[in-house]
């Protein structure tokens, strides 16, 4: 896998913006027009409908009991304050796990610097369970680690456990946009801040740190309310820390009421909501990063020993980790089941690669790899919308687009039950198919297209709205004096310019539907056999040698289309003279 | 630039009779915005064809706005704009013939010198062959076919705003608008880039708005120069009405240097060149040119500038009286000096050119302070 | 093969959408020959290779193609429920009967009494007849013996047995209000104690103090016994006999002498079924002991409820085991008011 190009880094050069420059203050051409209507249109069936059909419910008779029962129960309310928990928790972590990487690759000079980057990519395909189960096998309480190596009876279950799995499945992101941010600014301010007489310590406390806010904030913002949408890691290694999205995904699978269920992902989406209008107004309007052209000076690596020797030190102590996890999942899927049962089988990927398994697979991989362009190409257009084009309701445009992320899985399932299992029909006209479940066309695998996409799209959206504030809005403009339609200027100079962020939002895209349990479960037909929900069913059975056997070949398909995305989707670096 | 940018297309240069530009009533107004006043309030401006017009004005003035909505980057609140005569607002950008040089440059750091120079041609869908030869053409005009197949960062600030220039004006647009394109560079290059882009707009004869806050700028490029404030226009005249007799002490301040006396008629007279006053200024009584409006018992004000301010010394004065003087500041600048002389009417700056070894007078001299009357300008007061 | 096909077809699925403004046409053609045709879909609540084997060999013995998603009963539920004007679903074949008596008071279930469910005993049976038991599933001790050994403690056979100090910490049991196995255990506790609540909950407080964690997922006590985590795992026997089949060979099943609750497994018709004679026929097929006899041969080793069927080793012998005498009506009644009162009196606890 090779995610070289961080969002940010490879961006051109771009003036500062114009003073009192106001964007979008431009009449708007009818196909840029057409363009806001399609995607307006598009987000509404892909997550407006289904999810007003499932909020609607929270208003029933049982759902009002449960939001006043949020208000009033103290379980409840424990339950709310465990979720705001988890998820600033994993937010701080993450983003400082991943700003610890993106510092260490940006500012250090050490060995194994390339090998450090790929390992800090590597949870970006974190097959659900995998990392939760492999990490119960190490650190549980007859984990390898923690009770064969050190002989400790320590209980990993619940919020620690929680929140370390988390942080390392979500910190990728945060470290990809952290190291694009750090790359991005200019040595300049460094050696004015240094020839001011500020120490390096004082440098990175009073320069750097503050010049990357903004980036902090949006990183919290997507791990906030990713680790507060997750249900998997919540399930099985959760223990008795109950948080908002299993609460909801109790309450419609273990006491059949899909009205609660409704309701506490309601309330789900008020911390969700809160986080996303905090970034908004507030980091959005103290950016001080912009890119001012080319860089005029080389980065001055940090070479205190006083620095340098903490930092890798946790950076290392954190891949090891990471190794190790992914290694327990390898080697996992060798034996019956690891740290029980340590005999060496190949039992495993003979199950898995035959049957159902293989179909799966084939299904899976081909119903994903639709899902992405789809969700790359949405998501940057999306994020062109917001920044360049649309000037009221811009806020609420890009909110929409974060919904699919927002909204718990088993939530958006539902609601994608609910919206199209039935044709949609107005008068007699049929506006739409039935597109999920077995009777729908192409036996339901439209839907699950659906579900990939609107469950993918937003990390592409949130690393196309970084990259493209960094461009100056003029390269546009010129393109559009030069002639050309407001389309026309993001095919052919926007997209090429924000590729790098394309690139990582297929990725993140490709790997996301690839790992998607929650929603599947309740569109998923006979036709449409999907690799997590086998997961799932072999994780139920006990069989984990199969669970992970599973996992490596989910973990080596994203990786192989990772790197062929990488290979098609090449950036050109020198300008080459089109003929 | 030795050669000037003519084109190997049937059409002749500088022929183009059309690119008449109107703007009426032009107002924009920010939602929201801090402010009550609107950016711009209220232009009417008439560009002739082929003309080169300058707007000019402090930061915050408007002139940006201005060309913005010109270019359709801003959709006016109020008012109309017609080029030859067809509506402009209801056009997008794109739709409208005019093409800009950004003060970025706003190169497309993706393509080459030659594919960011060809890309509006190649929009519209001109044949293979056209292209190149127009490409070839431009950029062979600005020196720049060497570096056809670099890519915009690999160039320098000069070369880059070639390129910008180029591929405005390869387009044959009917107006060309320019966002203080030259503030970037170095001032040696701003100088000689000037002169580049004057004598190709000349060639080329297409009507051009050029927005700049440096006044050395707006005086060697334009047919005419818009002077603007706090979004309105305050004169409208060539480089040298602006300077000789600008419509306001805003704009004689703005443009150039300015003594300011304060003075009173004492007799109007009005003839076909124009009003003339009688006034007493520094102990002596001038027969000044006066502002159209000015009427004979306006306040006034009397603007001379510092070179039009003749000094002779008096080796017996001893006082500052009548039309008597004293140095008390003088600068040599080489190809002039510059004094600071105190006199009745307050301080007053002179400056005198190629000055003669030797005579350069010394702070604490006594001299007579007179100027040239034809050369000084009575104005209405500011508030 | 149908799957690629869809999937082809998917790749255009876009393309198609936009042109899908057609007029309906609600004139659809319904098949009522007596033979058995068309297709049936099974809403499966066990195990993937279980449901694999079951429409497998119905599609062998009658013809009729038979597909399978394999999904809890919540999610069962949640489904039936969203598509109830156009069912996805013609069957719903094992998992829980409280997911059963739940649909069928949604009105998603259709009644039928099946001719073969005479040999059913009436106890696993649903009086109106909405489902039917297909198997039995009793409650007991999923015990690692090795970490019992470590512990000094014998294998529990009673209820009070995990009361003991020496357990402390190590016994895992999931949730009641997340788990129909929990609940299980909890209305287990009421039975024993003659309907007596605040005896039961005495019971599950006096245990609060030994269990590690409540864990969401029903089948999750029995792995944690199987990695040795904990000693002792609240959990379906046939769960830890699967958990040991698996590979977690320190697993030992035992059951409670004071008597033991159980689930029953059922199968039923979803109402609106487009394929009603089929649909009946599978249910008919599954009460038979040819269908399950299938189970054990899959790794399921729930009792089965046709007494001709199989008795394989590894099932508990229902002749032997106390079981109590569980009213699915009451627990299901029951059910909110005992698992808010379990989320503030217990759970919430701190332990001693």
């Amino acid at each position: 896998m090779s995610l070289d190009t961080p969002p940010a880094a490879a961006l051109p050069a771009a003036a500062p913006p114009r003073k009192g420059s106001r964007q979008g203050g431009a009449r708007m051409d009818a196909v840029t027009k057409l363009v806001i209507t399609a995607v307006v249109l598009i987000l509404a069936i892909l997550i407006g409908y289904p999810l007003v059909r499932i909020l609607t419910q929270a208003f029933g008779a049982e759902g009002l009991e449960t939001l006043r029962n949020i208000a009033t129960s103290p379980a409840n309310r424990a339950v709310l304050l465990n979720t705001v928990v988890l998820g600033v928790l994993v937010g701080a972590v993450g983003t400082a796990i991943g700003f610890a990487f993106a510092y260490a690759q940006a500012r250090l000079d050490f060995r194994g610097k390339k090998l450090l980057h790929l390992i800090a990519l590597l949870p970006i395909v974190s097959p659900p369970f995998a990392v939760a189960t492999a990490v119960i096998t190490l650190f549980g309480r007859s984990g390898l680690v923690t009770n064969k190596m050190l002989g400790l009876d320590y209980n990993i279950y619940g919020l620690t456990g929680l929140t370390l799995v988390l942080s390392l499945s979500f910190f990728p992101v945060a470290y990809m946009n952290l190291l694009g941010m750090l790359r991005s600014l200019d040595p300049a301010t460094d050696e004015a801040a240094s020839s001011l007489g500020a120490d390096r310590w004082k440098i990175f406390r009073s320069v750097t740190v503050p010049m990357l806010v903004p980036g902090f904030a949006s990183c919290f913002l997507l791990l906030f309310v990713e680790a507060i949408a997750d249900l998997a890691n919540p399930l099985v290694i959760g223990g008795d820390f109950t948080v908002l999205s299993s609460r909801a995904y109790i309450a419609i699978t273990g006491e059949y009421d899909v009205a609660s269920g409704a309701a506490y992902s309601l309330v789900l989406l008020l911390p969700g909501l809160l986080v996303f209008l905090v970034q908004r107004y507030w980091a959005e309007r103290r950016s001080v990063v912009s890119v001012t052209g080319k860089p005029s000076g080389n980065v001055t690596l940090l070479r205190s020993p006083l620095a340098r020797i903490p930092l890798l030190t946790v950076v290392l102590a954190i891949a090891t980790l990471i190794v190790a996890i992914y290694v327990t999942v390898f080697v996992g899927a060798f034996t019956a089941i690891l740290g029980v049962n340590n005999t060496f089988t190949l039992a495993n990927y003979r199950y898995v690669l035959s049957g159902i398994g293989s179909d799966a697979m084939f299904t899976t991989t081909i119903l994903a790899l639709i899902a992405t362009p789809v969700a790359g190409v949405l998501g940057m257009i999306l994020a062109w919308l917001v920044v360049r084009k649309v000037r009221r309701g811009r806020g609420a445009l890009d909110f929409l687009g974060m919904l699919g992320l927002a909204v718990p899985g088993t939530v958006l399932g539902i609601g994608y039950a609910l919206a199209f299992n039935k044709p949609f029909i107005i008068g007699n006209i049929q506006l739409l198919p039935a597109l999920a479940g077995g009777g729908a066309i192409f036996g339901g695998a439209l839907a699950i297209v659906m579900v990939y996409v609107i469950r993918s799209m937003p990390s592409g959206q949130r690393s196309g709205i970084a990259a493209l504030q960094q461009i100056d809005p003029a390269i546009d403009e010129a393109s559009t004096s030069l002639g050309a339609s407001g389309l026309r200027t993001f095919r052919s100079i926007t997209l090429p310019l924000i590729r790098p962020a394309l690139l990582s939002g297929l990725t993140y895209a490709f790997a996301r539907a690839m790992t998607t349990l929650s929603p599947i479960i309740f569109i998923t037909t006979p036709q449409t056999k999907i690799m997590t929900s086998q997961i799932l069913s072999e994780v139920d059975s006990g069989r984990f040698g199969n669970a992970f056997a599973y996992c490596t070949i989910l973990i080596a398909i994203v990786l192989g289309v990772i790197g062929l995305m990488n290979l098609l989707i090449r950036d050109r670096r020198a300008p080459t003279r089109v003929n | 630039m030795a050669t000037i940018l003519s084109t190997p297309s049937e059409t002749a240069p500088g022929t183009n009779p059309s690119g008449s530009l109107h703007l009426d009533n032009l107002v924009k107004q920010y939602p929201g915005g801090i402010s009550a006043e609107p950016a711009v309030a209220g232009i009417d401006l008439d560009i002739r064809p082929g003309e080169f017009l300058t707007l000019l004005g402090p930061s915050g003035c408007g002139k940006t706005t201005t060309l913005r909505m010109i270019a359709g980057f801003e959709t006016p609140s109020h008012g109309s704009l017609t080029l030859d005569g067809e509506d402009m607002v209801a056009l997008t950008p794109d739709k409208r013939p005019m093409a800009m040089v950004f003060q970025s440059y706003a190169l497309f750091p993706h393509m080459s010198v030659f594919d960011n120079v060809a890309y509006g041609l190649r929009l519209q869908k001109l044949p293979k062959k056209r292209v190149q030869e127009e490409v070839a053409f431009a950029l062979a005009s600005m020196s720049l076919t060497k570096l056809a197949d670099r890519a915009p960062n690999q160039l320098s600030g000069g070369q880059q705003q070639r390129v910008a220039l180029a591929r405005a004006m390869v387009m044959k647009p009917k107006v060309l608008l320019f966002d203080e394109p030259l503030s970037n560079l170095d001032a040696k290059l701003r100088v000689q880039m000037r002169t580049e882009i004057r004598a190709l707009q000349h060639k080329l004869g297409i009507t051009s708005v050029y927005v700049t806050h440096d006044q050395d700028e707006a005086m060697s490029l334009s047919d005419r120069i818009v002077v603007m404030r706090q979004g309105r226009i305050e004169q409208v005249a060539t480089p040298e009405t602006v300077y000789r007799k600008p419509a306001s002490v805003f704009v004689a301040d703005f443009i150039g240097r300015a003594n300011f006396l304060d003075t009173s008629i004492e007799q109007l007279t009005r003839d076909t060149d124009g009003a003339r006053a009688t006034v007493r200024a520094l102990g002596a009584t001038y027969t000044v040119p006066a502002h159209e409006g000015i009427g004979a018992d306006s306040q006034v004000c009397l603007m001379v500038r510092p070179e039009s301010v003749a000094l002779s010394p008096l080796p017996d004065a001893r006082e500052v009286s009548g039309n008597n003087g004293r140095v008390l500041k003088s600068v040599f600048y080489g190809a002039w000096v510059e004094y600071e002389i105190e006199t009745v009417g307050g301080n007053v700056t002179a400056v005198i050119y190629d000055p003669v070894p030797g005579d350069i007078l010394e702070s604490g001299t006594f001299v007579r302070v007179s100027f040239e009357q034809d050369r000084a300008w009575l104005l209405p007061a500011e508030d | 093969m149908k799957r690629t096909a869809a999937l082809t077809a998917a790749l255009l699925g876009t393309i198609t959408l936009g042109l899908s403004g057609c007029v309906v046409d609600d004139t659809q053609q319904t098949s009522t020959d007596g033979e058995l045709g068309g297709t049936l879909t099974v809403a499966c609540g066990a195990m993937e290779d279980w449901c694999q084997a079951m429409t497998t060999a119905f599609t062998e013995k009658t013809g009729v193609r038979t597909d399978f998603v394999r999904l809890s009963s919540g999610e069962t539920v949640a489904r039936l429920e969203a598509a109830k004007d156009s069912p996805e679903f013609d069957v719903w074949h094992g998992g829980p009967a409280d997911g059963y008596g739940t649909a069928a008071d949604a009105g998603l279930l259709e009644r039928y009494e099946s001719p073969n469910a005479a040999q059913i005993p009436e106890k696993y049976r649903d009086e109106d007849d909405y489902w039917t038991g297909v198997y039995v599933g009793a409650l007991g001790f999923c015990s690692n013996q090795a970490k019992l050994d470590g512990l000094g403690v014998d294998v529990p056979t009673a209820w009070s047995d995990l009361l003991v100090p020496e357990l402390k910490g190590q016994v895992s049991t999931a949730h009641p209000s997340t788990s129909g196995t929990a609940f299980t255990t909890l209305w287990t506790q009421v039975t024993l104690a003659g309907g007596d609540e605040d005896a039961a909950f005495d019971y599950m407080r006096k245990l609060h103090n030994n269990v590690l964690q409540y864990s969401k997922s029903g089948t999750a006590p029995g792995q944690a016994a199987g990695r040795g985590e904990v000693a002792v795992g609240l959990v379906f026997t046939h769960d830890c006999v699967k958990y040991k089949e698996a590979g977690m060979n320190d697993l030992e099943v035992s059951l409670p002498e004071e008597g033991t609750g159980y689930e029953v497994g059922g199968v039923g018709i979803v109402k609106g079924t487009d394929n009603l004679a089929a649909a009946q026929a599978y249910v008919d097929w599954s009460l038979t002991p040819e269908a399950q006899d299938i189970g054990p041969t899959v790794g399921s080793y729930q009792v089965l409820t046709n007494p001709d069927s199989v008795q394989d080793d590894r099932m508990i012998d229902l002749d032997t085991t106390n079981l109590v005498d569980y009213d699915f009506e009451a627990a299901a009644a029951a059910k909110k008011e005992l698992t808010t009162r379990f989320d503030e009196e217990i759970a919430a606890q701190p332990r001693e």
